[in-house]
């Protein structure tokens, strides 16, 4: 039989794209080595562009609608088990961990389905306030979100790098340096599980080369960064984004209703109570 | 008969003249595509592109052509066409303004004496399925409005129907009710489809005495393209070298980002030389172009990418 090798591709828009610049970096597994998309200052353009319309159509659909959307990446995961198992043992990992660490994404993913219709009742609030009115807390997701994944060899870490934006309603740009694999094998999963395009896209390549274009693109409206930055290229993100006003997050909560606390815009409701 | 920036078209082109033109009609199909390709790939370096990205704003002819268009959102379109970066004194006002007959008196009152034209369509535009009286009658009241230029579209009924003579008379009688205003033409080149029938339609019109031709009337799915700019650039040319007469060029259906824009500029510059660089020679009709141009000026400006978020609506 002839050996076909999987080309794994940056997910934009809902499509599996090279990168503009026709450049690539190599990952090396142990049994395999891959030419991943660098992704170049264009092809993130191109993301954000798709992002924002994203955020529309993602926006469009029922909370309830996301929960089912958000569920049924779990159960292509599961699907799929055995080459995501395969593809992080080729990264290191024991094969009892390798599924571990899947059933670990999975009931990552089921738990952040359940919040994505109930998150606003948890962190939205009516507030106590003297007089005749209502006040009302009114929770809204961010917007377009820009997050790097960390370098940690795990299809949870992973998923908890974007679930928590993406669940509430904000659309992601997703990025991914040395453990990019994963993240593009995942795309497969995420375009099977029905996420309007461009509310999820997924890329590789060198944070280092277009985080100075990132943190200043206007329709970014956040930057969450799961892998720890230096000093110096923190104070350039935070300096490029104080510009658009864009939110800046170094190591946010992966964990719980914390980690969603970041994406969300609250708007505060007067409303008369009358007699 | 036409007057345009003090040119004028002396003798009024005959039909006679006219039909010897269209005779000699041939388009090289491969040839037009090829040019437009190897010009669209020309890459403009950063102080250019600023200054094409500021022609294009002079240049723009910012239209609203909905039913739903209200007094509202023609005095906000046509405050945009004045100032359409309030933060940026360096970003010129837009050519003109674009609106229905019933609508012009409003943006008149607006723009007054500033350099902001007032253009509206006419010859019930998109279709101009009706007789010529009508035509004249629509033409008659957006000018008594106090329309500066109108832009009317071809009978492309009799186009089709293979009677030129007409399309040609009905040009001649509205530019006849137009006097000095500035008359453009619209070809609706999606509906004609080859470039044949694009130079014939482009020549008519120009004999027939258009200050422009124009593209489309945005209001069908296959709008302007940068061949049929290229095969109407041609007509130009051609029609100069006869008559001496300059005319204009307006694009106009589908054109939303800038790097397109500047692809038309660059079609125009090369094919008819750098006097059309020029909001007198050369319009964009557009509604979502104005925002990417804008976009475009102060990223190049900041250095950061914008959103249209922060400005103006219109």
């Amino acid at each position: 039989m002839t050996e076909i090798k999987k080309t794994y591709k940056n997910y934009v828009d809902g499509k599996y794209v090279r990168s503009e610049s026709g450049k690539t970096y190599t990952i090396e597994l142990k049994s395999e080595s891959y030419e991943l998309p660098l992704t170049s200052k264009k092809d993130l353009r191109d993301a954000v562009t798709s992002s924002k319309k994203g955020f529309d159509s993602w926006n469009k659909l029922s909370q309830y609608n996301r929960t089912q959307i958000i569920y049924r990446l779990s159960e292509m995961i599961e699907g799929n088990r055995d080459s995501y198992v395969e593809l992080l043992v080729d990264h290191g990992l024991t094969k009892s961990t390798a599924n571990k660490d899947i059933d670990n994404a999975i009931n990552t993913i089921v738990w952040y389905a359940g919040l994505a219709d109930k998150w606003e009742q948890l962190t939205g609030n009516l507030n106590p306030v003297d007089g005749e009115f209502f006040n009302i807390s009114h929770q809204e997701p961010l917007g377009v979100v820009f997050t790097l994944n960390s370098d940690e060899v795990s299809i949870d870490k992973l998923i908890r790098s974007f679930l928590p934006s993406l669940s509430i309603g904000c659309s992601v740009i997703s990025f991914s340096e040395k453990n990019a694999v994963l993240s593009l094998k995942l795309a497969e999963d995420v375009n099977n599980s029905d996420l309007p395009s461009g509310s999820l896209n997924l890329l590789s390549g060198d944070f280092t080369k277009v985080f100075d274009d990132i943190s200043r693109h206007v329709e970014i409206n956040a930057l969450a960064s799961y892998k720890k930055l230096n000093k110096e290229s923190l104070k350039t993100i935070n300096e490029n984004a104080s510009t658009s006003v864009k939110r800046i997050f170094h190591l946010p909560s992966e964990d719980g209703l914390s980690s969603i606390l970041p994406f969300i815009e609250t708007k505060t409701v007067w409303h008369p109570k009358g007699r | 008969m036409s007057n345009i920036n003090g040119q004028t078209l002396t003798s009024p082109f005959s039909w006679a003249s006219t039909i010897e033109l269209l005779d000699g009609v041939k388009v090289d199909e491969i040839g037009v595509k090829e040019r437009v390709s190897s010009l669209s790939t020309r890459s403009i370096k950063r102080e250019s592109k600023l200054q094409a990205l500021n022609y294009v704003v002079s240049m723009c002819d910012l239209t609203t052509l909905e039913g739903e268009d209200t007094e509202g959102k023609v005095l906000q379109m046509t405050a945009k066409a004045m100032r359409p970066d309030p933060t940026d004194d360096d970003v010129p006002s837009a050519a003109a303004v674009c609106v229905y007959p019933s609508l012009v008196s409003i943006a008149k009152e607006m723009t007054g004496n500033s350099n902001v034209k007032v253009a509206s369509v006419s010859s019930y535009f998109p279709s101009g399925q009706v007789p010529l009286e009508s035509k004249l009658l629509d033409t008659k009241y957006a000018i008594d409005e106090g329309a500066d230029e109108i832009d009317i579209v071809i009978n492309r009924k009799a186009f089709f129907e293979g009677d030129y003579r007409k399309v040609f008379d009905e040009i001649v009688a509205l530019k006849e009710a137009c006097k000095d205003k500035h008359l453009k033409t619209i070809l609706e080149v999606g509906e004609l489809r080859t470039y044949e029938n694009i130079k014939k339609a482009s020549l008519i019109s120009l004999a027939a005495g258009s200050d422009f031709i124009k593209t489309s009337t945005g209001k069908i799915s296959n709008g302007s393209s940068k061949e049929a700019c290229l095969v109407m650039s041609k007509a130009v040319y051609e029609f100069k070298e006869i008559t001496g007469f300059s005319a204009g060029i307006k694009v106009a259906g589908g054109i939303r980002n800038a790097k397109d824009a500047i692809r038309y500029l660059i079609i125009v510059k090369e094919e008819l030389g750098e006097d059309w660089l020029d909001a007198n020679y050369f319009r964009f009709g557009a509604s979502s172009l104005l925002d990417d141009v804008l976009k475009q000026i102060r990223k190049l400006k900041t250095n950061a990418y914008q959103s249209s978020y922060y400005f103006p609506r219109g």
